[in-house]
C-alpha cells in the first residue's frame, strides 16, 4: 500500500490496488498541500521534487524522496503524502503537513557572562531545530555535560518558551541554569595496595584530593575531566616505581549528600619489577659503552617505562640517547626498546637503534617574512647549510628569530625536509609576522600639573630606505632597525624630548650593535629667562654605542661599549652639590653581560646578568686646579668619577606555571681624588615605581622599590633629590601567567624586595635593607608596551620621612623591557 | 536630511542604481561605485545584466588598489562566464593582480610563485591571445626577482662569513636558475668563498679544501676567459697556492716537532 507517510498507516480512498507489491506508472495531475500556514507551498513542491505532469512510478522512489526532501528540512512534525484519487493514469496528490515552530533564539539566565558566552557556542547547533521533546533533552544534555566537566555535579535546568513576535511560528527558549555548587570530594577509599600507603596514593592524583581545611592548594573540588587525568597519573607513578602491571581495576563515583561525592577505587599493583640486561643492537656510530652511559640505567634499578622513555628520548636537557644522534644529522634515527626477556621480576632489554643516514644541511627557506627582509632572519638562523643536521641548532634558531621580537612567538614553525636520495634535508622555516611598533601616548599628573608624553618606538625601522617613497608602509620597514622618539611636557615647567636609533648588524656582516641616542631636557619654575630669580636645569646629552656577542665563554655572552657626553646646565638651582654654573660628563662605559632568558615579557627560564663600568678622565689629577678652595661651578666643571654596577636576574618555573623571578643588583660611584669628592650626577636614586619619568632629570639613575615613595629611601638626613652613590637591591617575586596570547600578556605577581642607599662605601652594609613585600600584576599589549600596577608594604622607616613607607600603589608604564626595574 | 547619493544607496530602484553605479565609475569615482556595485552584485544574481556588472565590479576593486578582492573577482568572472568576450582579459587580469602584489625580492615570495603560476595558466588557456606576449615578459620579471632572491641569500652567507654554507648556496642558486644572469658572478664568488672557507678552516683540512678552490678556478677561467672577474680571480689563485705552500709548511713543522718530541721521549 502506498503510504510513505511517518505515522498513520490507514489507507486512503483510492480504487485501484496500490501496494509496493504491484506499483503502477501515474502521471501526477495535482497536488494539494494542506496544513501549512507559515511556508510558502509553491517553495514546498520545490523542494519535494514532484511536479504536475511528472511520470512516476506510484509507490515508487519518487513519493519516498519528496517525503524525505520535506523530512530533511526540519520544519515539521509530520509528513503524509496520500493519494487524493486517480483517473486512468493520472494521480491527484494531498501533501499534509504539520508546521511545527522553530527555535529563533535561546536565552540563558543564571550564568556569568563568560559561562553565557561558552554555553551558547555549544548550543549554537540548535538554533531553527524545531521544538520539541527532543529539544529540552539535547539542551539538557549540553548544558549539564559543560558543568559537570568543570565540577557541578548538580546542576540545575529548567527551559521554557514564548513565542516569537518578530518572526512568524518560532519560538524563543529560555533556559534557566542553576549550576549550584561545585561538588568536592568527601573521600577516597583505596583497597588493593599492599606496597603502597593510601595516602601515597592520593598523593599520586594532582588534582583530585579529598576536601580539608588546611589545603591551600586545590580545595577539593572534583572535576571530572581532572579525575580521568589524575587516574592516568596515578597508574604512570605506580608504573614508574617498577609495578609495570599496576592498574585501577574499578572506580566508582557515587554522591555522599549534595555538596560531595565519595570515589571508591580498587588497585591491582602487581610485582615490583627491575632492569635486567640492556643490549643495544643497531648502532653503528656510537659503541654501546657510550650509549650505556648516556642511558644511565644499571641493571638492578627499579623498572620505570616512564625514566626509559626520558633517557631514550625526551630528556628536557636534551641528553637523551635521541638528542646525541639527532644532534649529529641523523635525522631519521628511531629507537624501540624491546622487552626480550621478563624472567621472575627482571625485565631485560634490547634497545633497537635505527640510525639511517647522516644528514647534511642543504637549503634554508624562509616564509612569511611579508615585511622583514630575509637577511634580518637569516642571519639570525643557526642552520647553515654544510652542517650536519641539529636539533639544538634548530631550537636556537627558533629562540633568536624570537627574540627579534619582530614575529609571532607561538608561530614560529620550523620543518626539516628531508632529500632521502642525496642525504640532505632543506630546513624550512615559516614565520608570522606581527605588528611591533608602540606609540605611547599619555596623559598624567605628576608634581601637581598635567605631563603629555608622545612617544613613538619602531622595532623594524629601515633607514636605508627613508627617502624610498614606495617602502613607506607607513614608515619604511624591514630591516630590523630600531627608531624611537619621545616627547614630554607639561609646558613652562618641563619638556624632555628624546631619539634613538639602533642598528643590530652595523656594516651587515657581523652582529655588531651599534646605536645613537641623543635628549635634551629641561625643568625650571616657569619664569623667563631674564628674571634673576628664575630657576632651571639644562640637560643635554649624546651617547653612541657599539656592540658585540662573543663567542667565548657562550654565545649568550656580549660585551658593550659607549661614549657618553652629558651638559647640564643649572640657575640657582637647588638639590645638587652645586646650584649654579655648567658641568660636563665625557665617559666611556663597557658593559659586560649575559642574558639567556627565554621570552621578554613573561621569562620562564634562564638568567640576564650584567657588569658595568663607566669612568671619566681623572682631570683633577693633570688640570693643575687647587680643589680644596674651587667656586662649586668650577669644581664641577667636568665632572670626575668611576662607577661600577652589577646587576643579575633569574628565571625559574617551580610549580605548575608559576615562575620565581630571583634579581639583585648594586651599584656604586667612586671618586679619583679626596679633594675633588662625589660626583653630583649620575647617582642611584631608589624607591617606588622606578620609572624614568618626568620630574627628575635623566642625570640619575632611578631604580624602583615597591613600598617605598619615590625616590624616597635614602641615607639619614640626605636630601632625596640628589641620589646617592651606593645602592644594592634584592628582589624575590613569584609570576604565574593569566594570559599569555598574541594579543596581550598578562600575569599577577607576589614579592618580597629589599633594598638600601649609602654615602659612603665604609658604612655599607649589604643586609641592612628597607624590606617590603606586596602583589601586583603586568599587562603587555603590543602596541602599548608593558602596563604595571603594583601594591607595597614597606617595612621600615625612613629617618626623616614618616610618609616615605608603609602601603604604596605604583604604577609603572612601557618599563625597558629586560632591563632591571 | 540624506544626500542624493544616500538616497540612492538606500532605495529599491535597482535599475537606476545600476546606471548611477556605471556612470560613477566612468567619472572615476570609484569609492562610490563600490558601495552601489556590492549591493547590485547580490541583487542580479542570475539575471543577464550581472555578466558585465560583475566586470565593472571586478575593475572597480581594482582601480582602488584592493588587488586581492580585485584577483578573486577577475577570477570568479572568468570561471563563471568563460565564453564571455572578456573573460580572456578577465583570466590575465587575475595574474596580473597577482604580480602586482608581488613584493620586493627580499620578502616571501608567495605571490610571486602564485603570479607566475596564474600567467603561465593564462598562456596555455590562451596561447594565440595577443596578450601572452606580455604575460611572457611578466613571467621573466618575476623569474628575474626570484634569481635576484636566491643570489643574494647565498650571498649574505659570504658576507657574514659563513664559507662554506655561501658555496652551497651559490651551487644551489645555479642548479634552481640554470639561465640566471647572475651565473658569472656567483661562479667567482664560488671561488671566493671555497678560498675563504678554507683559510679559516683547521690546518689538517686546509689543503684539500683549498685544492677544491682551484678546480673551481680552472672551471671558471676556462667557462669566463675573459670574464670580468678574471683579474681577481687570478688574484685569488695566487693566494690559494699560497695558502696551500703555507698550510704544507705548517703541517711539516709540527710533523717535524712530533718526530723530535718522540725521539725525545725514546731517548730518556
Amino acid at each position: 500500500q502506498l503510504r510513505p507517510s511517518s505515522r498513520n498507516n490507514t489507507p486512503k480512498a483510492s480504487d485501484d490496488e496500490i501496494g509496493y507489491l504491484n506499483p503502477k506508472e501515474y502521471t501526477i495531475a495535482g497536488i494539494k498541500i494542506n496544513g501549512v500556514n507559515y511556508l510558502d507551498t509553491a517553495v514546498l513542491l520545490t523542494i519535494s521534487k514532484l511536479a504536475v505532469g511528472d511520470r512516476i512510478m506510484v509507490p515508487g522512489e519518487a513519493t519516498s524522496a519528496a517525503v524525505k526532501n520535506l523530512w530533511d528540512q526540519r520544519l515539521f512534525e509530520d509528513i503524509e503524502l496520500s493519494i487524493a484519487k486517480i483517473q486512468g493514469d493520472s494521480v491527484y496528490f494531498n501533501l499534509n503537513l504539520v508546521e511545527v515552530p522553530r527555535v529563533s533564539s535561546i536565552k540563558l539566565s543564571g550564568l556569568t557572562k563568560s559561562e553565557t558566552t561558552e554555553i551558547q557556542e555549544k548550543l549554537n547547533n540548535q538554533k531553527s531545530k524545531v521544538v520539541n521533546e527532543n529539544l529540552n533533552k539535547t539542551i539538557n544534555a549540553i548544558i549539564k555535560k559543560h558543568f559537570f566537566e568543570k565540577g557541578y555535579l548538580n546542576t540545575e535546568i529548567d527551559i521554557t518558551y514564548k513565542a516569537d513576535t518578530s518572526d512568524s511560528n518560532s519560538k524563543i527558549v529560555f533556559v534557566k541554569v542553576d549550576k549550584n555548587n561545585k561538588v568536592k570530594v568527601n573521600a577516597i577509599n583505596i583497597e588493593g595496595n599492599k606496597e603502597f600507603t593510601d595516602a601515597k596514593l592520593k598523593k599520586f592524583m594532582k588534582k583530585t584530593h579529598e576536601q580539608a581545611w588546611y589545603k591551600v592548594f586545590g580545595s577539593g573540588k572534583f572535576i571530572q575531566e581532572k579525575y580521568e587525568e589524575d587516574k592516568d597519573k596515578l597508574v604512570a607513578k605506580m608504573r614508574e616505581k617498577g609495578y609495570r602491571e599496576a592498574e585501577i581495576v574499578s572506580d566508582t563515583i557515587y554522591p555522599n549528600n549534595k555538596k560531595s561525592i565519595n570515589i571508591d577505587m580498587k588497585v591491582h599493583e602487581g610485582p615490583k619489577y627491575y632492569f635486567g640486561n640492556i643490549n643495544f643492537v643497531g648502532n653503528a656510530k656510537y659503541p654501546t659503552s657510550i650509549l650505556k652511559q648516556v642511558l644511565k640505567i644499571e641493571k638492578g634499578e627499579v623498572f620505570s617505562e616512564e625514566k626509559l622513555e626520558k633517557t631514550l628520548r625526551s630528556s628536557p636537557n636534551s641528553d637523551d640517547v635521541s638528542s646525541l644522534y639527532l644532534n649529529d644529522g641523523y635525522l631519521t634515527f628511531n629507537v624501540d626498546p624491546v622487552q626480550t626477556k621478563i624472567y621472575n621480576d627482571t625485565i631485560d632489554l634490547e634497545i633497537r637503534i635505527f640510525e639511517g643516514p647522516q644528514y647534511t644541511i642543504n637549503k634554508i627557506i624562509l616564509k612569511g617574512n611579508e615585511l622583514t627582509n630575509d637577511q634580518v632572519v637569516l642571519r639570525e638562523i643557526r642552520t647553515k647549510p654544510g652542517q650536519k643536521f641539529s636539533k639544538d641548532a634548530l631550537i636556537r634558531s627558533q629562540r633568536q628569530i624570537t627574540q627579534l621580537g619582530n614575529f609571532d612567538e607561538q608561530k614560529v614553525d620550523i620543518k626539516p625536509i628531508p632529500n632521502p636520495a642525496d642525504g640532505t634535508v632543506d630546513i624550512q622555516y615559516t614565520v608570522v609576522e606581527k605588528p611591533s611598533d608602540q606609540i605611547e601616548l599619555s596623559g598624567g599628573f605628576g608634581g601637581g600639573r598635567v605631563v603629555g608624553t608622545l612617544g613613538l618606538t619602531f622595532n623594524n625601522f629601515s633607514a636605508k630606505n627613508l627617502f624610498n617613497l614606495k617602502a613607506y608602509k607607513p614608515l619604511p620597514k624591514g630591516d630590523g632597525q630600531k627608531l624611537s622618539i619621545r616627547g614630554q611636557t607639561n609646558g613652562k615647567f618641563y619638556q624632555s624630548y628624546s631619539f634613538s636609533f639602533s642598528e643590530p648588524w652595523f656594516g651587515g656582516k657581523k652582529p655588531i650593535y651599534f646605536g645613537i641616542s641623543a635628549f635634551t631636557s629641561l625643568q625650571s619654575n616657569g619664569l623667563a629667562n631674564s628674571n634673576p630669580i628664575q630657576q632651571k636645569i639644562r640637560l643635554n646629552g649624546l651617547t653612541f654605542s657599539l656592540g658585540k656577542q662573543l663567542k667565548w665563554p657562550d654565545d649568550f655572552f656580549r660585551v658593550d661599549y659607549s661614549a657618553n657626553l652629558q651638559q647640564f646646565k643649572l640657575k640657582n638651582y637647588a638639590g645638587y652639590l652645586f646650584e649654579n654654573g655648567d658641568s660636563y660628563d665625557l665617559s666611556l662605559s663597557q658593559v659586560f653581560s649575559r642574558n639567556s632568558i627565554d621570552a621578554p615579557i613573561f621569562p620562564t627560564s634562564g638568567s640576564n646578568i650584567k657588569f658595568t663600568v663607566q669612568a671619566t678622565l681623572p682631570y683633577s689629577s693633570f688640570n693643575g686646579k687647587n680643589y680644596d678652595n674651587l667656586a662649586t661651578s668650577e669644581r664641577y666643571k667636568f665632572t670626575e668619577y668611576h662607577k661600577w654596577k652589577f646587576e643579575s636576574q633569574f628565571f625559574q618555573r617551580i610549580y605548575g606555571k608559576m615562575i620565581l623571578k630571583a634579581q639583585a643588583q648594586f651599584g656604586f660611584i667612586g671618586f679619583y681624588n679626596k679633594a675633588v669628592g662625589q660626583a653630583p650626577f649620575g647617582r642611584f636614586r631608589l624607591g617606588g615605581d622606578g620609572l624614568q619619568g618626568f620630574d627628575f632629570l635623566q642625570g640619575s639613575e632611578v631604580i624602583g622599590l615597591r613600598g617605598y615613595a619615590n625616590n624616597s629611601v635614602v641615607p639619614e638626613g640626605a636630601p632625596t633629590t640628589a641620589g646617592s652613590p651606593i645602592f644594592n637591591k634584592y628582589v624575590l617575586e613569584l609570576r604565574h601567567p593569566i594570559t599569555l596570547s598574541e594579543s596581550a600578556q598578562v600575569f599577577a605577581l607576589a614579592f618580597m624586595e629589599g633594598g638600601n642607599t649609602w654615602n659612603r662605601f665604609a658604612d655599607f652594609n649589604p643586609f641592612n635593607v628597607k624590606r617590603s613585600v606586596g602583589v601586583g600584576a603586568r599587562i603587555f599589549l603590543p602596541i602599548f608596551g608593558l602596563l604595571g600596577i603594583d601594591y607595597g608594604y614597606g617595612f621600615d622607616r625612613i629617618i626623616g620621612n614618616s610618609e616615605a613607607n608603609k602601603g604604596q600603589f605604583h604604577f609603572s608604564i612601557a618599563q625597558q623591557l629586560g632591563g632591571f626595574n | 536630511c540624506k544626500s542624493k547619493f544616500e538616497k540612492l544607496r538606500t532605495s529599491n530602484d535597482v535599475a537606476k542604481k545600476y546606471q548611477e553605479a556605471i556612470k560613477l565609475y566612468n567619472k572615476k569615482d570609484y569609492t562610490k561605485a563600490l558601495t552601489l556595485f556590492d549591493d547590485l552584485v547580490q541583487r542580479y544574481r542570475g539575471r543577464s545584466e550581472a555578466e558585465d556588472l560583475y566586470y565593472y565590479y571586478a575593475y572597480t576593486n581594482y582601480q582602488l588598489k584592493d588587488y586581492l578582492s580585485a584577483r578573486y573577482h577577475f577570477k570568479t568572472f572568468a570561471d563563471t562566464y568563460p565564453s564571455s568576450p572578456k573573460a580572456e582579459e578577465c583570466r590575465f587580469m587575475t595574474a596580473y593582480c597577482y604580480y602586482i602584489d608581488s613584493p620586493n625580492f627580499s620578502l616571501d615570495q608567495d605571490n610571486t610563485y602564485k603570479a607566475i603560476e596564474s600567467l603561465q595558466l593564462f598562456i596555455n588557456i590562451y596561447p594565440r591571445s595577443e596578450r601572452v606576449a606580455e604575460a611572457s615578459k611578466l613571467i621573466l620579471d618575476l623569474r628575474d626577482k626570484l634569481e635576484r632572491k636566491s643570489y643574494a641569500n647565498a650571498k649574505l652567507f659570504l658576507d657574514i662569513g659563513d664559507y662554506q654554507a655561501a658555496v652551497i648556496a651559490f651551487r644551489n642558486s645555479m642548479k634552481d636558475f640554470p639561465d640566471t644572469k647572475f651565473a658569472e658572478e656567483m661562479e667567482y664568488l664560488i671561488i671566493e668563498a671555497q678560498y675563504l672557507y678554507a683559510k679559516n678552516s683547521r690546518e689538517i683540512k686546509q689543503e684539500d679544501r683549498y685544492n677544491e678552490a682551484l678546480v673551481e678556478y680552472e672551471r671558471f677561467i676556462e667557462k669566463y676567459p675573459k670574464s670580468e672577474y678574471a683579474d681577481k680571480a687570478k688574484k685569488l689563485k695566487e693566494d690559494i697556492l699560497k695558502g696551500i705552500a703555507l698550510t704544507k709548511e705548517i703541517l711539516a713543522t709540527y710533523s717535524e716537532n712530533k718526530k723530535v718530541e718522540k725521539e725525545d721521549e725514546q731517548q730518556q
